[in-house]
């Protein structure tokens, strides 16, 4: 069974191909190489002039968990009530939400139908995996994966204050991709997290955590360097200290150096790319995060766009959002210690754009994007839903391509809020070819997704096709077709068939030795097994509506 | 869990008997029959060793087949308009497939499930929907809680294991000997608990209905403001004032309730109180509330409809024409009284005071099935284990039966 997308206009950045009219050829859901003549082309899709580009990868994206899940249960307002038409009716409820707390079902809609194939959950708490795992699995249509949270835990502060070899250091990063089926690592707020519980209500890059006397820097290096010799793709992803505060772009910038040259991944920097200058201490330093970025190719980073009206922000970050909970919109929030192993909060915002706190981040993360030079090295985010809901990302892209659009967005917002902003002045607009980057080649690559993100023959058949339209919203908005695994799933926007993805994970190699001393941790302080802390491949495999694909460098 | 050498017929398993499912229970199966050797409590010991009973499924009371039982409840939902899904006690599989089985018999925008623990839960949720809390889970107290005030009642009714693992243990940051537990309510610990911990306790007992009062004054005195009064509900001001003044000057102060202590109208509210109080606390040091009781699978009910359907679990009175009442863990637990067909899905030993209209037995995760679970905190999820030989379907086996008659 071969399927033939003919003629289209192919958006390939890993094959350097800037629309390039080509034709796809499908089979087994994977892409393959133009067959021999006497093989039978069992169905055609005649493309000619429009766009085609891999499916979508939202590298950062809360879609599952405890704090998702609070969030969802602590604002039933946000839920909307609408009926569906089949076949969306076999699955989704009457009270499927579409805003900041989508339910799962929703989630994978949502996703698909804007010709996105995968998203991964970027904080995926060790303690509480199995509960992301299994929201995940709920979750139809897309691939998925997630990043276990570290550098928290008092395992690890314990290993790492007692002066511990890198390699006990290692083994123990290893043994939790596997217990939690992860494909990558996260620190949040390196030491804040847990400085909080000891009643520390800031932490910055220098600063001991009271009790361990280690360093967010400490934490860093060690964790940093776990990644690389490990042997994994995805460097290690970095929620910075001191998010949201004023004043935080130098912690940033420092932070850059924190891994004596090892990749290392910094999320959300718009959040943490303010400066103290004005009336209102409260200033744009994307240009000096930029400049830094720009600078140290060692360095990737995602914006977290933050896009104007109500959402609510999840994050590990217990410290920063028990500050951040006094701007709470409606006024409510959920601030949680977990397990010595993280902790959460949950604050929901109303982000308005005649506030000039907010119409300046607003500012700040379109400059980021317009001023980093690299588009392999700077990701499309919303750090979905604390900036918007993922929903908005065709909205963000016309920003991005549109200057004249943006620049009347700009006009209207706060004035001194303007005055404060050099984003008129920026003239960029992204081609399609550098969102194809962004959101396609450039996150596949700094996952470590080998068969996805490209359109070249071997990949995993997930593909999206536009209709070219000058305005950029609706153009991304609404795909003509979406295949997933070669299969068309979505066809002018709307889901038309049901499918579920796979789970993208790795597994490096360690010694199995760290359980020795784990289980005597886990006995002594723990309150759960160690058996039952790891999450075993039958969980996810979910009486065969699950898959798992194990990635290793360089496949 | 030290090293112990198990003997082949011995396993270590989890218990889905109250919400902290502890999963060190030391289990041994004699020709199919567990034994609970260790580690076992009042509510784990009658869960592991119950009967596996007759697995015979029933229609009005007489022996069927499982596809005669499965074609009748088909045919009852079949002829319902609005059928209520309730009692609910499951484990997450299982709550997945009965949430499906409720989306496709339900009217339009028809809320039509209930866990059988729903005023209770109400309580909690309408405190997190309202004001949100600012809470912790079970390991933390552990290891760092150096001030515990129970408020509404000693726990161990609801968690008989609350004290022995997570309070007479020392911690990481703190030792066992070093902890102080105050109990703001009743003792209803009959000598059966042995804790170092409750027996050291500075206990303020008041009864039930006046937790409001007790609660509120507290809270003022956290927050700097002076009483009036000398005393509330029996309870010398002056004493409020020390409990006041030892959680502001505690390290880590942990506020628990059971939300099923709090049985009169808008209990909600005193819940806030306590949940405030934290939040003043943690203005200048560090203080968690905990929600603590959960049974019946109510926790991961909950959190599976709230990502299944972006809402949580409501305790709203649900219209009906049909019941279908689903019991998993404890036998003892009646259906709701009813003059409309009764749909029974559930444990083998299920009681009832009238017949249902058909009752099919199924596996209770946990000893007839493997399953997973929600603990009370919410943050942990445990797999649980099949122990013993058993032809019972699962629920989810069920309930595809009876969709596939649909």
């Amino acid at each position: 069974m071969i399927t033939l997308l003919k003629n289209g206009k192919l958006y390939d950045p890993a094959h350097n191909k800037d629309g390039v009219v080509e034709d796809i050829y499908i089979r087994n859901g994977h892409i393959i190489a133009k067959p021999i003549s006497a093989e039978k082309i069992n169905q055609t899709f005649d493309l000619t002039g429009k766009v085609v580009m891999a499916g979508a990868i939202d590298m950062h994206s809360h879609i599952g968990g405890g704090k998702v899940n609070i969030a969802r249960m602590m604002l039933p307002e946000f839920q909307e009530t609408r009926g569906y038409s089949e076949p969306e009716a076999h699955i989704c409820t009457p009270n499927c939400s579409h805003n900041a707390t989508p339910n799962t079902t929703d989630t994978g809609f949502r996703y698909i139908e804007m010709g996105y194939t995968a998203a991964f959950e970027p904080a995926i708490m060790p303690i509480n995996a199995r509960q992301a795992h299994l929201e995940m699995a709920d979750t139809p249509m897309i691939d998925k994966g997630g990043y276990a949270m570290l550098g928290n835990d008092d395992y690890f502060l314990r290993l790492l204050s007692s002066g511990a070899d890198q390699k006990a250091i290692n083994d123990y990063v290893a043994w939790t991709l596997h217990a939690t089926q992860a494909i990558g690592i996260k620190v949040v707020n390196p030491g804040g997290i847990s400085a909080f519980k000891f009643n520390q209500r800031r932490l910055n890059l220098d600063e001991n955590n009271v009790h361990y006397q280690v360093t967010p820097r400490d934490i860093l290096k060690s964790l940093s360097r776990a990644v690389n010799e490990l042997g994994i793709a995805k460097p290690l992803h970095v929620h910075c200290n001191n998010l949201g505060a004023a004043g935080n772009f130098q912690t940033t910038l420092d932070t850059m150096g924190a891994s004596d040259g090892l990749p290392m991944h910094l999320t959300h920097v718009q959040f943490h790319s303010y400066g103290t200058e004005g009336d209102k201490k409260f200033s744009s330093a994307a240009a000096q995060i930029a400049e830094a970025l720009n600078k140290n190719k060692h360095i990737t980073a995602d914006v977290g766009q933050i896009l104007f009206g109500q959402t609510v922000t999840t994050s590990g970050d217990s410290m920063m959002q028990h500050l951040n909970a006094r701007h709470a919109n409606p006024k409510k929030s959920v601030i949680m210690d977990i397990e010595c192993d993280a902790g959460c909060g949950v604050v929901p915002f109303k982000y308005r754009d005649q506030n000039y706190v907010n119409a300046l981040q607003w500012a700040i993360g379109l400059e980021l994007f317009l001023s980093v030079e690299d588009p392999w090295r700077i990701f499309l985010t919303t750090d979905h839903p604390n900036g918007a809901p993922f929903t908005s990302y065709p909205h963000l892209i016309r920003l991005l391509m549109d200057k004249s659009f943006r620049n009347e967005a700009f006009a209207k917002l706060n004035l001194d809020a303007q005055a404060m902003s050099n984003l008129t002045s920026l003239n960029r607009e992204y081609s399609l070819y550098e969102i194809a980057i962004m959101t396609r080649a450039g996150a596949a690559k700094l996952i470590g997704l080998n068969n996805c993100g490209h359109l070249g023959a071997g990949a995993q058949a997930d593909i999206t096709v536009y209709t070219d339209n000058p305005d950029r919203e609706a153009m991304f908005a609404k795909p003509d077709y979406v295949f997933k695994n070669g299969e068309l799933v979505v066809k002018d926007g709307k889901v038309v068939k049901v499918v579920w993805g796979a789970t993208h994970v790795v597994k490096p190699a360690f010694d199995i030795a760290v359980e020795v001393d784990l289980k005597k941790y886990f006995d002594k302080y723990h309150t759960i097994q160690l058996d039952n802390y790891k999450i075993n491949n039958n969980e996810i495999h979910d009486n065969g509506r699950g898959k798992i694909v194990t990635h290793s460098k360089g496949e | 869990m030290k090293n112990i050498s198990l003997k082949s017929n011995q396993c270590i398993a989890t218990c889905p008997a109250c919400g902290l499912l502890c999963d060190d229970i030391l289990l041994e199966n004699n020709q199919n029959v567990i034994k609970v050797m260790a580690n076992g409590c009042a509510k784990s010991i009658p869960f592991f060793e119950q009967k596996l009973n007759d697995a015979t499924p029933r229609i009005a009371g007489e022996p069927a087949t499982l596809a005669q039982a499965l074609a009748r409840a088909a045919q009852i939902l079949k002829q319902a308009q609005q059928p209520l899904f309730t009692g609910l006690s499951t484990d997450v599989a299982g709550f997945r497939a009965i949430y499906n089985l409720a989306q496709k018999t339900s009217g339009i925008h028809q809320q039509n499930m209930q866990h059988m623990n729903a005023a209770s839960t109400a309580r909690n949720i309408r405190v997190l929907q309202s004001t949100g809390w600012q809470t912790t889970t079970l390991t933390e107290v552990k290891n760092r809680a150096d001030v515990i005030v129970c408020i509404g009642s000693d726990i161990v009714s609801h968690n008989p294991r609350f004290f022995e693992r997570f309070v007479d243990v020392d911690g990481m940051f703190i030792s066992a000997k070093n902890r102080q537990l105050i109990v703001l309510g009743e003792s209803k610990n009959n000598g059966v608990i042995k804790s170092d911990a409750l027996e050291a306790a500075w206990i303020l007992p008041c009864r039930a209905d006046d937790l409001p009062s007790v609660t509120i004054a507290l809270r003022a005195l956290v927050a700097g403001k002076p009483l009036k009064a000398t005393e509330v509900a029996g309870i010398k001001v002056s004493d409020l004032q020390s409990v006041a003044d030892k959680l502001k000057a505690a390290k880590y102060a942990v506020l628990a309730w059971v939300s099923k202590d709090f049985d009169y109208p808008h209990a909600e509210l005193t819940i806030q109180n306590i949940t405030e109080t934290v939040a003043i606390l943690n203005q200048t040091t560090r203080a968690a509330g905990l929600a603590l009781g959960g049974s019946d699978g109510d926790t991961s009910a909950n959190n599976a409809n709230t990502w299944l359907s972006g809402f949580a679990l409501n305790n709203d009175t649900i219209e009906h024409d049909c019941v279908v009442w689903v019991n998993s863990f404890n036998a003892e637990k009646l259906p709701p009284n009813t003059d409309k067909p009764l749909i029974v899905l559930g444990n083998t030993n299920c009681q009832f005071e009238t017949t249902p209209d058909v009752f099919i037995p199924t596996a209770k995760p946990g000893l007839d099935c493997s399953g997973t679970l929600f603990r009370v905190d919410s943050s942990v999820i445990l797999p649980l284990k099949k122990l013993r030989e058993n032809n019972l379907p699962t629920l989810s086996e069920v309930v595809s039966g009876i969709e596939a008659l649909l």
